[in-house]
């Protein structure tokens, strides 16, 4: 988290006039979106309004047809952009969180640092198991996935991604396959990741967590930003009937 | 009826089917292992996403599957040495055995890998692993575990299948029931005893399956 390196005032994630077809329908249409080294945003938005593919494209997890979308001074899609080395500085976290369940928790987390970092197994180890009592699971680091919950397992998650010392992470509804009470320990870890400066991009409906970290909320609709403000102008004073209907939805218990 | 039934005949041929056991063994093991590779092959084939691959793989897979394997093996022993291949009947049986296997293990092995979900694939994309990374630290272990119950059923399909090997005089444990049965014209007796080693066998199978299957359940059971 020491090269913030922003060229030309450009945003550690350009999105320029971005489109995406899935088929006939247009999932991403021209979004046009920059996200400053450190900022957290939230997006949000009805289901199926692109919100997951909106982020799956920061990190080449699905491809955009055109546009331009630049991640850290690197123009995705250019054949000079390295996009496996381009991935190591992007943590992305599932809602499903993936976890590779014939490995141990801390195995999860030092996969990657050891056989894509490079980064020599002690070491790697060592930083693993701080990583998991920094999101309260030093007991569990022996633990396979299958024998923790479902907070437990999206905290490894979110460990395994910070085990690659990344300058992103991208957070795809991480709290949404999870029971109510299992919610705020994955949100009190994301919120300690946003206070120590992590550029984030948080695909969510966790309205607190919102409004506790993030310096924008982006509200998707069919595809487009329909709008972007702070958490405050944007829970308070909706600008649209579109955003104004979402929120009296899922404000209203 | 069983006044005819000779136990001590059968006595005396043990050390024969004692052998052809033996025979048995060792060419299935030799022709799993060769079906191993062929299918670990295939399967790499069938998975990739060009044509180039994919089609000979899928062609080979479909004409092994659709054929009876005593004609793959008629093909091999007297089709080749028409066409200047000569080899050793031991050679030809394990070959047809492994060609033919292969094909149904490429099929256990390609379910294996496509039964892992793609949200693996993508956790190995998300962290920067290459697809050889991917392969060798998330899918193929993952696989590995779903494709064993499947890959020792085919084991024991193949064992039984080396019975054909006795039509191409190979010395396995068919053909010392046949020896029995024309040398003596005891026929039931020579049958029967194969019969039992065969059982013996597939007990043995069986037994090592049940084993694996309680390793494999120790550790990474899924959600």
């Amino acid at each position: 988290m020491t090269s913030l390196s922003s060229k030309n005032g450009a945003g550690m994630i350009e999105f320029r006039g971005v489109n995406k077809w899935f088929g006939q329908l247009n999932v991403l249409r021209d979004i046009t979106l920059s996200v400053e080294p450190r900022e957290v945003v939230v997006v949000c938005g009805p289901s199926g309004s692109g919100k997951s593919t909106l982020i799956r494209c920061i990190n080449g997890l699905e491809t955009i047809r055109d546009g331009d979308l630049t991640v850290d001074g690197q123009r995705l899609g250019d054949p000079a952009t390295n996009m496996t080395r381009l991935r190591t500085e992007i943590g992305f976290v599932f809602q499903s969180f993936n976890l590779y369940p014939h490995k141990t928790a801390l195995e999860n987390v030092t996969l990657a640092p050891i056989h894509v970092r490079k980064i020599p197994r002690t070491e790697a180890e060592k930083a693993g198991r701080e990583l998991l009592a920094k999101v309260g699971l030093a007991d569990k680091v022996d633990a396979y996935p299958a024998q923790l919950s479902g907070g437990q397992q999206q905290r490894v998650a979110i460990a395994r991604c910070l085990g690659m010392r990344p300058k992103i992470m991208l957070f795809d509804e991480p709290t949404s396959a999870l029971d109510p009470e299992m919610i705020s320990e994955v949100l009190d870890v994301m919120v300690a990741v946003a206070e120590e400066g992590m550029t984030m991009m948080v695909v969510t409906h966790e309205m607190g967590f919102a409004r506790k970290v993030a310096q924008r909320v982006v509200f998707m609709d069919a595809g487009a930003i329909v709008e972007s403000g702070t958490p405050d102008e944007f829970f308070s004073n909706p600008k649209t009937d579109r955003s104004r209907a979402f929120l009296s939805k899922i404000l209203r218990h | 009826m069983l006044e005819n039934f000779s136990f001590r005949t059968i006595v005396e041929y043990l050390p024969l089917f004692g052998q052809g056991l033996v025979t048995t063994v060792w060419l299935s093991v030799l022709s799993f292992a060769g079906a191993l590779a062929v299918g670990i092959v295939l399967a790499a084939m069938n998975l990739q996403r060009g044509r180039l691959f994919r089609v000979p793989a899928k062609a080979y897979i479909d004409a092994v599957r659709a054929t009876p394997l005593l004609a793959q093996l008629y093909f091999l022993y007297f089709g080749l040495p028409r066409l200047g291949f000569v080899l050793p009947e031991l050679i030809v049986g394990i070959l047809a055995l492994s060609l033919n296997s292969g094909a149904y293990v490429a099929e256990i092995i390609r379910a294996g890998i496509l039964s892992i979900p793609r949200g693996q694939v993508e956790a190995g994309v998300a962290s920067g692993m290459t697809y050889v990374q991917r392969m060798r630290l998330v899918i193929l272990p993952q696989a590995f575990k779903v494709t064993i119950p499947p890959l020792l059923g085919q084991a024991i399909v193949l064992v039984k299948d080396s019975a054909l090997l006795s039509l191409i005089s190979v010395a396995e444990l068919t053909r010392a029931g046949q020896l029995l049965a024309s040398d003596r014209f005891m026929p039931a007796e020579g049958f029967i005893t194969i019969a039992a080693f065969y059982l013996l066998l597939y007990y043995g199978l069986k037994g090592l399956a049940a084993l694996s299957g309680r390793w494999l359940g120790l550790a990474g059971a899924r959600t």
